[in-house]
């Protein structure tokens, strides 16, 4: 705006949200004034709220070192002298005393950019000598390890422009007019309907997507999904609706798997008939959806990751993974490989995503295993060996060496992120963290978690540091996110903060290069940023750069058309229905070719008679997880509400909006009721991302949704978020 | 959006087959302006029971009416329609506020105009982004909407881009305001089986 006697600068990214949307900041006398959107992205609600996340008179503002008891939220302030001495003695003392891997990190993806973010504290513990990590993306491990199974790469999606060249979608769990899923997904799914794409969708709830696109709506009992796709393969296999000269040429396995499909194996045909009974959906509508999906080539099956949050969540994305295959809608314009919903541009395939677009983080001297890359992500076992599951990090701290973990645990260190509030049983949660020795957290605000913290040291936004930022699941470009206002009160990036941490402990050479430096090294020392780098000075500045070859970009393109030339990274060098390295493990809770296994508290536990109802735990469009649900603005848009279908509410003479009261065997929560017709009865669902507010009692007020999951990963190592079971009753 | 000597009414596009529910216009708006209360809303429009169950989504904010009933209804001059554009727009040190007065609040059959929750408040409402408009920039709830369904512009120019539809779900056109949008609406569902 040319009046506004100012000038904008360029940032966008809001937290752990699949958007990273490019936006404009105007600032004026030094202050961030206003938001407009940056050549065509658009930023949602989270992005135009960030003005009142930084500014919010909440915002921690020096370091506190805890003054009551542990968790009890009492601290004083401190100097930043003060605090990083004691943080640099206690990581001395635990260090000479139990070893490092006592050592445990609690790094998560709270921090939107390449280079301020966990990784900081990963090479500052790997340079000191190691440290228990985490393994598991609270995300999307069920995803990740279905892919790397099936093709030997993490992310298997289009470029979200290539949708209009579909027939059909199957919206599967998958809501990005909610969840984002990449800064223009909705709209260029709008523009694949108006061009004639037909969208149905496939979840327990009729969300806004598919408000927005859907013409049918098929609603399912989580946990069941796999169960689904089975019946449909069923089908398609029994009709001869498969493209036999596809599974000849690109996969290896068809005949195990039909044979499974058949009842060859367990005696069980995975007709729609038995589909029917696990999964509510009837057996004409999975007909329907067979005969559908393999006959309106090209079909795009988009598995989200929630059906993956699930006890056996990784066998969904196997499965949705198969059925792609067995009807060859893989490779081409408007197919999809139907596995890992992350757009294969900007990473080397087989890749780990993203990791070479971070500063080096170097290597953790305690993780010693011979075995690498993918054939330890499909080894969960062999994981566990050195690092601890995100779902096992209360029993861990509860734990330790006795319960086969690899330590017992000291020192906490928990930078980008939140958790107590963010990982499942927080309850649990809250027992362990008081029984740890010391802890230091980086926050920006007094989280659930920072509130046990021995150390808080208060750390600056991304709009007070210059940054990289580019997309993990739909974007093809990447830009340089500029500092918008100097740092607010005292806070410091977690990269200086570990700079003086280093200096303290002894570590030379913990960060030779200022900021401006880190950025270009990291953009030219990556394939894909350094090649669609024409002129740095432009960038530098923020111009949006985009990724080559990135449009209408088709998933495994080349491995289908030149089978000769282009190989899977797989072992068999094929799309693997069956997996010799998971028939190899040898565990029936991670089969070779995908199988639906009755999950833990789903409709046939016998606690559903406690617990009568499904609770899922969704993303909420006005928060990136618990970010921003202490934004007044977000939270007047939509309150924080439990979905309730009329019948369910009606038989505990519920009425919309009044106070609930949810609960299970794990903890309790109070919220509102949203009385609606738009999910499945016997199930209900609220966002995650609520923060943590017990009263006397434990009741949490606030209605962190994490109070009631269950902290019990998948097989293959997914947060199973989504097997819940709950009852609810009005207060 | 240079003014047009033979146009002298500004007005909204809404797609409702677009809208998400998102509420992004509102909170782009809310910053852009630095208000303290919503002067856009978007309601969810909910029918059907279970699982035949549809949901469309309203976006709207005041609609710089042709003959608008919170010009009619105040007794202070707070409120006027400037002659060039037809935006209705306020003079807040007029207002009588709420308590005292509220009767724009009655007469307006679309709720456009706000207050927040204070003792004093004065009638507030969407300007149609005059300040950017003045830049030949368009509202920003316009400019904001991730899958564009939104649009503003001289009210002939849009019917003769959009037609002439004047109804949408969860609105009913008053033809005594003449509400200054034009909608496209949400197609009915086309099963699939």
């Amino acid at each position: 705006m040319k009046d506004m006697n100012a000038d904008w600068i360029a940032s966008g990214g809001c937290h752990d949200c699949g958007g990273k949307c490019p936006y404009k900041v105007w600032t004026k006398d030094g202050k961030a004034v206003r938001i407009e959107p940056y050549a065509e992205y658009r930023p949602c609600v989270r992005g135009y709220a960030y003005l009142k996340r930084v500014y919010s008179a909440e915002r921690l503002k020096t370091p506190l070192k805890r003054s009551g008891k542990r968790g009890a939220g009492r601290f004083e302030p401190i100097s930043w002298d003060v605090a990083l001495d004691i943080v640099a003695d206690r990581l001395l003392h635990t260090r000479s005393k139990y070893g490092a891997a006592s050592i445990f990190c609690i790094g998560s993806s709270g921090a939107p950019g390449r280079l301020h973010n966990a990784a900081s504290v990963f090479r500052l513990l790997n340079m000191f000598g190691g440290y228990t990590g985490r393994w598991g993306s609270a995300s999307a491990e069920g995803a990740y390890f279905a892919a790397q199974a099936t093709y030997g790469t993490k992310p298997t999606a289009h470029t979200r422009d290539d949708f209009v060249s579909s027939k059909l979608v199957l919206l599967w769990g998958w809501n990005p007019a909610e969840t984002v899923q990449g800064s223009d997904t909705t709209y260029q799914l709008v523009l694949a309907r108006e061009n004639g794409t037909r969208f149905i969708s496939i979840d327990p709830r009729y969300t806004n997507t598919a408000a927005l696109l859907a013409d049918e709506w098929v609603p399912i009992k989580p946990g069941t999904d796999t169960a689904l796709v089975l019946a449909m393969s069923y089908v398609i296999a029994r009709q001869g609706l498969h493209d036999k000269a596809f599974i000849d040429t690109h996969t290896v396995g068809f005949e195990a798997f039909k044979d499974y499909l058949l009842g060859k194996e367990d005696q069980i045909a995975k007709t729609p008939a038995w589909a029917e009974s696990i999964t509510g959906v009837s057996a004409a509508v999975i007909e329907n959806l067979a005969v559908q999906y393999a006959t309106c080539k090209p079909a795009a099956l988009i598995p989200g990751f929630g059906p993956g949050r699930t006890a056996y969540g990784e066998q969904f994305h196997r499965a949705t993974a198969v059925l792609a295959a067995i009807t060859g809608n893989i490779g081409m314009h408007g197919g999809s490989p139907a596995c890992c919903e992350i757009t294969a541009v900007g990473v080397t395939p087989g890749a780990n995503i993203q990791s070479n677009t971070l500063i080096p983080i170097g290597t953790n001297p305690l993780d010693t295993d011979a075995l690498k890359g993918e054939s330890r992500a499909l080894n969960p076992r062999r994981r566990s060996k050195f690092r601890v599951n995100t779902s096992h990090l209360w029993d861990a701290i509860l734990h330790g060496k006795k319960k086969g973990f690899p330590a017992d645990f000291k020192f906490l260190y928990v930078v980008c992120g939140n958790p107590l509030n963010q990982y499942p049983n927080v309850n649990k949660g809250v027992t362990a963290l008081k029984q740890i020795d010391f802890m230091v957290v980086h926050e920006q605000f007094m989280t659930a978690t920072a509130k046990f913290a021995d150390i808080i040291l208060p750390v600056n936004t991304h709009w007070e540091r210059n940054d990289l930022m580019r997309p993990w699941l739909g974007g093809t470009y990447f830009f340089s996110t500029r500092k918008v206002i100097d740092s607010l009160n005292d806070c410091k990036s977690d990269l200086q903060i570990c700079n003086e941490l280093s200096h303290r402990l002894g570590l030379k050479n913990y960060s030779e290069n200022s900021e401006e430096e880190w950025i270009e090294r990291i953009v030219r020392s990556c394939a894909d940023t350094a090649d669609a780098i024409s002129d740095y000075a432009a960038f530098k500045k923020g111009e949006i750069h985009h990724f080559k070859g990135a449009e209408k970009r088709v998933a495994f393109e080349k491995e289908i058309a030149h089978p000769d030339l282009g190989h899977f990274a797989t072992p068999s060098g094929k799309i693997e229905i069956f997996s010799r390295r998971l028939a190899d493990l040898n565990d029936p809770e991670i089969p070779p070719i995908p199988k639906f296994i009755d999950g833990w508290e789903g409709k046939q536990d016998p606690l559903a008679e406690r617990y009568p109802l499904q609770l899922i735990t969704i993303h909420f469009k006005t928060r990136a997880h618990s970010c921003f649900d202490n934004v007044p603005w977000l939270r007047e848009l939509e309150p924080h509400r439990l979905w309730i279908n009329a019948l369910d509410a009606d038989k505990r003479g519920i009425k919309n909006g009044d106070t609930l009261r949810v609960f299970n065997q794990r903890g309790a929560v109070q919220i509102s009721a949203y009385v609606t017709h738009r999910i499945l009865p016997g199930v209900v669902s609220m966002g995650e991302g609520a923060w943590y507010s017990p009263d006397d009692q434990g009741l949490d007020l606030n209605a962190c949704a994490n109070v009631l999951t269950r902290d019990r990963p998948s097989p293959g190592g997914a947060l199973a978020t989504n097997s819940c079971l709950v009852e609810v009753e009005k207060t | 959006m240079k003014p047009d000597p033979a146009e002298k009414q500004l007005g909204f596009f809404f797609d409702q087959s677009r809208c998400s529910g998102c509420y992004t216009c509102i909170l782009a708006c809310r910053q852009w302006h630095d208000t303290a209360i919503n002067w856009r809303r978007v309601d969810t429009l909910e029918q059907g029971a279970f699982p035949q169950v549809t949901v469309a989504f309203l976006s709207l904010s005041c609609l710089h009416c042709e003959t608008p009933a919170c010009i009619s209804a105040c007794p202070a001059d707070a409120l006027w329609k400037r002659r060039e554009d037809g935006v209705v727009l306020i003079d807040a040190h007029n207002c009588l506020g709420k308590d005292a007065c509220g009767q724009c609040l009655d007469a307006c059959p679309y709720q456009a105009i706000r207050f927040k929750d204070e003792p004093d408040a004065k009638a507030e409402k969407c300007d149609f982004c005059q300040q950017r408009m003045a830049m030949d920039e368009k509202p920003l709830c316009v400019v904001s909407c991730p899958t564009r369904a939104l649009d503003a512009g001289w009210l002939s120019e849009i019917k003769n881009i959009f037609g002439g539809n004047q109804n949408a779900r969860g609105f009913i056109y008053d033809a005594e305001v003449k509400p200054a949008i034009i909608f496209k609406c949400k197609p009915d569902k086309v099963p699939l089986f």
